[in-house]
């Protein structure tokens, strides 16, 4: 069942065309990235499911009602700011209880409540503090707490890991994503990070120059990307125009050109032993990065640069090396339309994805 | 190291610099003025300030600056809000007009209104059938120190408003709150220190405000007199213990006006530092 539904959406900032015919729908408990470069427009359907913008046309849905022209505050959501605004001059308690007290609820129940959102985000004690004596991590949560302190349906955030240092984004994210299943509440983030996409997400909405590119499971957008964009958006992909001078590709399928990604190319030594030694071509390394828990290893062959993961376990390989390069499948990209290629030597074989 | 032990020198040769010439264009000048205005005994001193007309100088001042003060801090804050919370067509033209009275000499701005409400005006049977007189008048005086006043408090309030954003507001608005609420609970916590600086300001630059004022005040004693015109009457008529004693009261508004401000602006950043 649709909860967050987007029809038709059109929005113009003066002469810029930030949103172009917005659809999608998004089933209630599920979490959603929004996901895309900066300038693509994510934020601005944030927004506009808040009700801090207005579409110039078409409709915001949420739980089967056009809420085109009802306040975000009447709109049961809560909102998480990219910097989280919260208000710099009042107590962790009082910004908690803001919007509790704007209701008129009644003093005692705002202590209960606030006291409970403090014990949920685990920042007991700190009710007294103001934000800037926090940390960013703390900052969060409690603006995490404050936008859930009226029981919204749906939770909107902005970028919620942009502003902290990465060691505390990753524990954040963990976090977030546990508090959402335990609260069960529909929640869509925006983000230009496809790894925290990945990670967090159920479902994946991957927007460019205000446009939806494609809707899926983060799987779904890895297997099977639908559009150029996301073929190169997702995964560390590298272009390659001659994709046709690889062998045991099917060399009938036209394409302007096809993405590798790393994940896709096996490096070997030469004489390590192969499971498709006949059907792997000779390239030679040109560089390697060590990744702390892999090595990226780049190989010229056909006159382009293509990147592979190596295992640190495995034997070590020098620049200028000749090796086996075995690839696994490519995207061929044909007139806006994205075809998997699979190896012809993996004929009918899974693969995890 | 060397550069360093240059600029060691360098810093002390400013600050002597500094001094000398606050010394000799400030603090030199107003200690002359004291001295002058006690140069006859404290009793003349007394009785000078204690004139009648004097007083009713200062009082009209006073006046004069309190209604300039409200009515600038009312549209400074509307002006500031408007021009920080809202996009619109014509905002650059709308903030450069603010600017106007700091570039325009304050003569100018008093012949301004000369010619919009004096008798060649067409606005003047209008004023006249009901009996209203801005010109030569009180309301004249207000005027004139209103506009040479205006742009003060907006101005303070800008670059605050604008390097807050919107964020504070919108999560304010999200979580149900009105207008006014959104004002009194998040905008004007954020916005207080610089308000009361412009407010400061703006009460240290009606206090003295001459030109304009000259212009629109017709200089009646006791009446359209305030107190920088009292002092200029006094002096024109070589009456330098009433001159210079007039001149105290003005520099002691000043020094008050200036612990104001720095007791303002020490609070302004304390506030700054904890809560950021």
């Amino acid at each position: 069942m649709a909860y967050v539904e987007l029809h038709d959406i059109n929005k113009h900032f003066k002469k810029f065309h930030a949103s172009k015919n917005i659809n999608f729908s998004i089933e209630k408990g599920k979490l959603v990235a929004l996901l895309g470069p900066s300038g693509s427009g994510k934020t601005t359907i944030l927004r506009m499911i808040a009700g801090l913008e207005n579409p110039d046309s078409g409709e915001v849905i949420i739980d089967g009602k056009v809420v085109n022209n009802i306040p975000g505050s009447e709109r049961g959501i809560g909102f998480v700011f990219q910097n989280y605004a919260l208000f710099r001059y009042m107590t962790v308690f009082d910004n908690i209880a803001f919007g509790l007290r704007v209701k008129k609820t009644p003093e005692s129940k705002v202590k209960e409540r606030v006291n409970e959102l403090l014990e949920l985000i685990n920042c007991q004690g700190l009710e007294k503090r103001y934000p800037s004596q926090l940390s960013g991590g703390q900052q969060q949560r409690v603006a995490f707490a404050r936008a859930l302190a009226h029981n919204p349906q749906i939770l909107l955030l902005d970028e919620p890991f942009a502003a902290i240092d990465a060691k505390v984004r990753l524990e954040l994210r963990t976090w977030l994503r546990q508090m959402i299943t335990r609260l069960n509440i529909t929640s869509i983030f925006v983000t230009h990070d496809q790894d925290e996409a990945i990670e967090v997400a159920d479902e994946i909405v991957v927007t460019n120059k205000g446009r939806v590119e494609q809707v899926g499971s983060p799987q779904e957008l890895y297997k099977n990307p639908a559009t150029p964009f996301v073929a190169e958006f997702i995964g560390n992909s590298v272009a390659v125009e001659n994709y046709q001078d690889f062998r045991y590709f099917d060399r009938k399928q036209e394409g302007e050109k096809a993405y590798i990604r790393p994940e896709f190319v096996s490096v070997f030594k030469k004489g390590e032993s192969i499971q498709y030694a006949n059907s792997a071509e000779e390239g030679t390394v040109c560089d390697k990065i060590f990744r702390g828990s892999s090595i990226e290893i780049k190989v010229k062959i056909h006159g382009n640069i293509i990147s592979a993961i190596r295992s640190i376990n495995d034997a070590e390989i020098n620049l200028g090396e000749k090796v086996d390069v075995f690839i696994h499948r490519l995207y061929i990209v044909k007139d806006n339309e994205v075809i998997l290629a699979n190896n012809s030597s993996l004929v009918e074989e899974e693969m995890v994805i | 190291m060397n550069l360093r032990k240059e600029n060691k020198a360098l810093k002390y040769f400013l600050i002597i610099i500094s001094f000398i010439f606050l010394g000799v264009f400030l603090i030199l000048p107003l200690i002359y003025i004291i001295i002058t205005a006690l140069k006859n005994g404290v009793a003349a001193y007394v009785n000078a300030i204690s004139d009648e007309y004097a007083i009713k100088a200062a009082l009209l001042t006073l006046e004069a600056t309190l209604i300039a003060v409200v009515v600038n801090t009312i549209f400074g804050v509307f002006a500031a809000w408007l021009i920080t919370k809202y996009t619109f067509r014509g905002k650059k033209i709308l903030s450069t007009f603010i600017d106007l009275p700091v570039t325009v000499s304050p003569i100018i701005a008093g012949l301004i209104y000369v010619l919009t409400f004096g008798r060649q005006s067409s606005l003047f049977p209008i004023l006249d059938s009901y009996g209203i007189q801005i010109i030569f008048a009180v309301p004249g005086i207000v005027l004139a120190t209103i506009f040479v006043t205006f742009p003060f408090i907006s101005r303070e309030l800008i670059p605050v408003l604008t390097s807050q954003g919107t964020d504070e507001e919108e999560a304010a608005a999200l979580m149900g709150a009105g207008l006014f609420k959104i004002f009194k609970k998040v905008t004007f916590p954020n916005v207080k220190w610089a308000l009361l600086y412009g407010i400061v300001l703006c009460t240290a630059r009606s206090i003295g405000e001459f030109g304009a004022v000259s212009v629109l005040s017709g200089h009646l004693r006791g009446k359209t007199n305030t107190l920088p015109l009292y002092i200029e009457l006094l002096y024109q008529g070589y009456d330098f213990t009433g001159a210079f004693a007039a001149s105290s009261i003005l520099v002691i508004f000043a020094v008050v006006v200036l612990v104001l401000r720095l007791v303002i602006e020490k609070r302004g950043e304390k506030n700054l530092d904890i809560k950021k």
